[in-house]
């Protein structure tokens, strides 16, 4: 258990820097750059008065209070899942991240645990059949790997997608059919949500399991190259029980490094649903910024990174899980 | 995009997978000059090309706008009457013309002035970004691997709070709120680099807390060194690959980063004030922004996203060669049919069996009569005939000969000694006769036959020729006929499930009849056969020492009463009371199993007493094969007899050392002739140019390949000493009191 407190220490510290990054970035930064980014979009008219209280009441214009007195009252909302108000919906930012959240995790878990799943099988095949025509899975992957997300949409748009030019297959703007169906619990709009869910899924699946590929073969190769492996060939068992083996083992610094893997699905996802006008968490962070809606953008921030947080905690605990030594620890 | 994986920094490393990075002292990052490598150089030259001279070479300002071409108001496909969208109107960007080599975006501006202009930005922020993490996970990694205590723990945990946040909404965060970040360089890459140092630090401070502890820094340490210069002159030398593969990661992620936040639109637009870069990022958004996939105007949106896909590839290309030699087990390249067509192997090799080279099957029945008639003066019947075996390492002409022409006959009941040097192809011998060499080895000549008399079981019974057997055929005969204890049996053990269950698969795969209880009651009873209490099937192997760990493999070994058993070394990692006790035990079961015994070992005074027979190995050829006593006491080569010098035997009388000269030879590079006459001290003119072939020594019923004892030579009187009076080799009893005397 000791390991895993302390991993959950470091969550806990890391969602406290974050929590107070958000606070005090608008507060601290030098020259005010809400303020004269404030000015000038009222300029033009992308702010109206509303927007510009808005900013100035976040950034504690007229707040006569200490910084430590704000500080206090920032967690002391945060306590009561207070996250503020945003101006451009006209809303409590936590009910309306409540109600973009389950857009921007069910496309994560998906997409996540098909590409997690498929890259490791993959990767073991390809160190399997070393030799064999899935070397040349290899470059592929390399290639994939170094593709951002937003831009493989837009590819997949452009060729699937109905607001694509080309084979126009797939929805590809939204998260259902806005004109079409009526929210609620009823088959069309299921449907709908599923339609619309397959291009951005397809896309973050492609661009991630290339990551799971590599790192699942490289392990996987050099576990094949220990002496259990041998043993285990020493020992007459079938081939696909060897192959067990040395995945089951390979598989564990690719859980170790989750972390690193996580972060990267969901800044690519953030992209993707941009790019599809895909109504989750991504996309009204990009709305947000645009809209100058800073107390939207740091909630969404913060929820963002306990989502991550809590990610790997469960990492962690399969961690735990699958390898005895690190069970004996924990 | 893969480093090599470590692991959290809590958990311990995980077994294995985790390669031993450094090995030696300073190593130079050589990268492998594959295709591979070669590709990604040429393209990150051709980036930084681009990046340097772009701005030279652009034919136009990437803001100029070509009022002469421009054909304006063009209805947006997707819009208009029939479409339920309102009609929106665009100015129509140019196609690829010569004017424009790349067409022109909607604002009538050149894309390929543009993408060079872009190119410069995006690479510099880049190499920058990557620069600065670099740098900052350099100074807190390797300070926190090298100070170790509480300096360690403060700066893990820095790394392990930033590793956690996730970079991109934090970078979002930060460069929303530095909107004049977009126009400084510098900005962007540090506010880049902040978010995607914390990885690397922490593989560099796995690196170095494992350098801390290596011989010459420990040494550096005791002279008093500084602890800088311990870093700087010790420590950092040795973590250039890693840095380098770090660096080459980090600017990939910085350029992803940094392209992302340019499509949020928050690296700053080049036509605002202060105006921002352009950058891949930024023609991809105004692309995206100005329906550019809608409109189909390819050449405006996928250059940019190429020029990524194909800068990264190159980054991860070289990065895969850093990986490479940093664990080399990466590089071994698989066998491709065309490479085992050339090497002249027949059927398609599966994996755990080593591919054959050239090899017609063995007519059993005519081969096994010609061996019994030829040997009519052993007593003891063949039980594994090895005849001219010859083992490659690769399939080229650059392969290594790691096993020539090699001769071996275990007889039922025996114990029959290899020893040699290390290097000299032991292993590779006695693994190969059960094709268990990984790649690249390869079986390029000999026959392996296996007269099989199951002693329990359903094992194949009769001659089977082990090098044209198929796989099911030879997993029927591993273990449950011929098992293996392996050279270091420390690794040998599955670290994620119990013993019991390594034995349980055993008993399941060979004796499908067995019940689960009756499995589990036979584990049990073999552990305790083997001196351990049968609650150890319950523990997994880390839970063992290692001698506990060694007695599990031989009790292993023995679950299936093998008709041969391959002991390879079984006790050298273990302390001299355990081994004796081990061997002891061995002994015992060898008498009561009747198995017969390969024995491979350095220490030719423990053969003497193991051993009715002794074959010495010396680069990859047999040179002497002799009854044991006869080989301990009156050896005919000169190698055998500087090894019987070189280690002072642990019993018997002592005899003045004399030792080997020289190291064992390089098995790429063979002198010829007598591969041991650079070290011979009788080497004669002849043994520099011909090869001596092993062949009987007149009226004895021994072997030596030496030019020494062929007619007209005067043998030295140390190789001349009398035949000992016939004696068995000591029993058993006997090996725990010898060491006494
Ligand atoms: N995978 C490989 N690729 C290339 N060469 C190899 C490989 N494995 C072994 N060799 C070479 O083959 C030779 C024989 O190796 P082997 O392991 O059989 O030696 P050994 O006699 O068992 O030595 P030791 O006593 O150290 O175990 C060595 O010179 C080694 O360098
Ligand atoms: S053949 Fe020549 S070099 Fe080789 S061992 Fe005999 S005497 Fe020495
Ligand atoms: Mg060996």
């Amino acid at each position: 258990m000791r390991a895993l407190l302390r991993r959950l220490g470091v969550y806990l510290l890391a969602a406290w820097v974050a929590l107070t990054v958000s606070f005090l970035l608008p507060r601290v930064v030098p020259g005010n750059p809400v303020a004269g980014a404030v000015a000038r979009a009222s300029q033009s008219g992308n702010c109206n008065s509303q927007c510009v209280e808005a900013i100035e009441a976040q950034l504690g214009f007229n707040v006569h209070t200490s910084l430590w007195d704000q500080y206090v009252q920032y967690w002391g909302n945060l306590g009561h899942g207070n996250l503020g108000q945003s101006w451009s919906e006209n809303a409590s930012v936590s009910s309306l991240i409540i109600s973009y959240l389950p857009w921007t995790l069910g496309l994560l878990l998906i997409a996540t645990a098909v590409s997690f799943i498929a890259g490791t099988a993959v990767g073991v095949l390809m160190a399997w059949r070393r030799g064999s025509w899935l070397d040349w899975v290899l470059p592929v992957a390399t290639f994939f790997s170094a593709l951002p997300y937003f831009f493989l949409a837009l590819v997949l748009v452009l060729i699937l997608g109905k607001t694509g030019t080309m084979l126009k297959v797939f929805p590809s703007l939204f998260g259902y059919d806005i004109y079409g169906v009526t929210p609620g619990l009823n088959g069309p709009y299921i449907a709908s949500i599923i339609g619309h869910a397959i291009l951005p899924a397809v896309t973050v699946v492609l661009a991630s399991t290339a990551g799971f590929i590599l790192a699942m073969r490289n392990n996987m190769i050099t576990t094949m190259d220990e002496d259990f492996v041998l043993v285990a060939q020493a020992k007459g068992l079938p081939a696909k029980w060897v192959i067990w083996y040395a995945a089951r083992n390979a598989l564990l610094p690719v859980v170790a490094n989750f972390t690193v893997a996580i972060s990267l699905v969901v800044a690519g996802q953030i992209l993707v649903e941009i790019v599809f006008n895909y109504p989750g968490i991504g996309f009204h962070l990009y709305d947000a910024l645009g809209k100058l809606d800073y107390s939207l953008v740091q909630g969404i921030f913060v929820v963002i990174t306990l989502v991550v947080l809590a990610a790997n905690l469960l990492a962690d605990v399969v961690y735990v899980l699958i390898d005895p030594r690190a069970r004996q620890m924990a | 995009m893969t480093i090599n994986s470590t692991s959290l920094t809590v958990i311990p490393p995980v077994a294995g997978p985790t390669p031993e990075l450094v090995l030696r002292r300073t190593r130079i990052l050589r990268l492998p000059r594959s295709p591979k490598v070669i590709a990604g150089l040429v393209i990150l030259v051709l980036f930084g090309l681009l990046a340097i001279i772009g701005r030279w070479i652009a034919p136009y300002s990437p803001n100029a706008t070509d009022q002469q071409h421009w054909v304006q108001h063009v209805l947006v496909p997707g819009t208009g009457a029939a479409t339920g969208f309102p009609a929106s109107y665009y100015p129509l960007p140019l196609p690829p013309s010569a004017a424009h080599w790349l067409g022109t975006t909607v604002f009538a501006q050149d894309v390929w002035s543009q993408l060079l202009a872009a190119t410069q930005a995006t690479v510099v922020v880049g190499l920058l970004a990557a620069a600065i993490a670099t740098v900052l996970s350099v100074l807190f990694g390797v300070t926190a691997g090298y100070l170790g205590g509480g300096a360690d723990e403060g700066l893990s945990l820095i790394a392990n709070v930033f590793l956690a946040i996730p970079g991109l909404p934090l970078l979002i965060v930060l460069a929303d709120y530095v909107p004049s970040a977009g126009s400084s360089v510098v900005l962007v890459a540090s506010i880049i680099a902040v978010t995607t140092w914390a990885y690397t630090s922490r593989t560099l401070r796995a690196q170095t807390l494992s350098l801390r502890n290596r011989d010459f820094v420990e040494a550096s340490r005791v002279m008093g060194e500084g602890r800088l210069r311990i870093i700087l002159v010790e420590v950092l030398p040795n973590l250039v690959p890693i840095v380098a593969a770090s660096f080459l990661f980090t600017a990939l992620s910085a350029i992803g980063a940094y392209v992302a936040i340019a499509f949020l639109g928050l690296a700053g637009s080049p036509t605002s004030s202060p105006p921002g870069l352009w950058n891949w990022g930024e023609m991809l958004r105004e692309g995206f922004a100005n329906n550019a996939v809608r409109g189909g105007w390819w050449w405006w949106w996928a250059p940019p996203g190429l020029c990524i896909a194909l800068l990264g590839t190159g980054l991860a290309l070289l990065n895969f060669g850093i990986d490479e030699f940093i664990n080399p087990r990466l590089r071994t390249a698989g066998l491709s049919r065309k490479t085992a067509r050339k090497a002249g192997i027949g059927t398609r090799p599966k994996l755990g069996m080593t591919p054959v080279a050239h090899h017609p099957p063995v007519a059993v029945a005519s081969v096994r009569t010609v061996a019994e008639a030829s040997r009519l003066r052993d007593t003891a019947e063949p039980v594994l005939e090895i005849r001219g075996l010859s083992v490659d390492y690769g399939y080229d002409e650059e392969a290594v000969h790691a096993v020539v022409d090699c001769d071996l006959v275990l007889r039922r009941g025996q114990v029959l000694g290899l020893a040699g040097e290390s290097g000299s192809g032991k292993t590779t011998l006695a693994l190969a006769a059960i094709r268990l060499l990984r790649a690249p080895a390869l079986i390029s000549a000999g026959q392996v036959l296996f007269h099989s008399k199951p002693i329990s079981g359903d094992g194949p019974a009769g001659t089977i020729d082990m090098l044209s057997a198929t796989d099911d055929q030879l997993r029927a005969i591993r273990w449950s006929e011929i098992a293996v204890v392996l050279q270091s049996s420390l690794n040998a053990l599955n670290p994620v499930i119990t013993i019991g269950a390594q034995f349980d698969d055993l008993l399941r795969v060979h004796r499908p009849a067995l019940a689960e209880s009756a499995r589990w009651a036979r584990s049990g009873a073999l552990l305790d056969m083997v001196g351990m209490n049968a609650d150890r099937l319950r523990s997994y192997p880390h839970e063992l020492s290692g001698g506990m760990r060694q007695r599990a493999m031989i009790a292993m070994a023995i679950a299936l009463e093998p008709q041969v058993m391959i002991l390879d070394e079984p006790t050298t990692a273990l302390d001299v009371v355990t081994q004796r006790e081990i061997l002891q035990e061995l002994i015992g079961l060898r008498d009561r199993i009747g198995f017969a015994t390969l024995f491979i070992t350095h220490d030719l005074s423990l053969l003497v007493e193991l051993a009715d027979e002794i074959a010495v190995m010396y680069a990859g050829r047999l040179m002497e094969r002799a009854p044991a006593t006869s080989l301990f006491h009156a050896p005919r080569l000169p190698y055998t007899y500087a090894l019987l010098h070189c280690f002072p035997p642990m019993h018997g009388p002592r005899v003045p050392m004399e030792g080997l000269k020289g190291s064992p030879p390089d098995m790429r590079d063979l002198p010829p002739g007598c591969a041991f006459h650079p070290r011979c001290q009788w080497a004669l003119p002849r043994c520099r140019q011909e090869v001596p072939r092993l062949a009987p020594l007149n009226g004895s019923p021994r072997e030596v390949a030496c030019w020494l004892h062929r007619e007209g030579t005067t043998v030295p009187p140390e190789l001349a000493q009398p035949e000992p009076a016939s004696m068995r080799p000591r029993r058993p009893e006997t090996v725990g009191q010898a060491g006494g005397t």
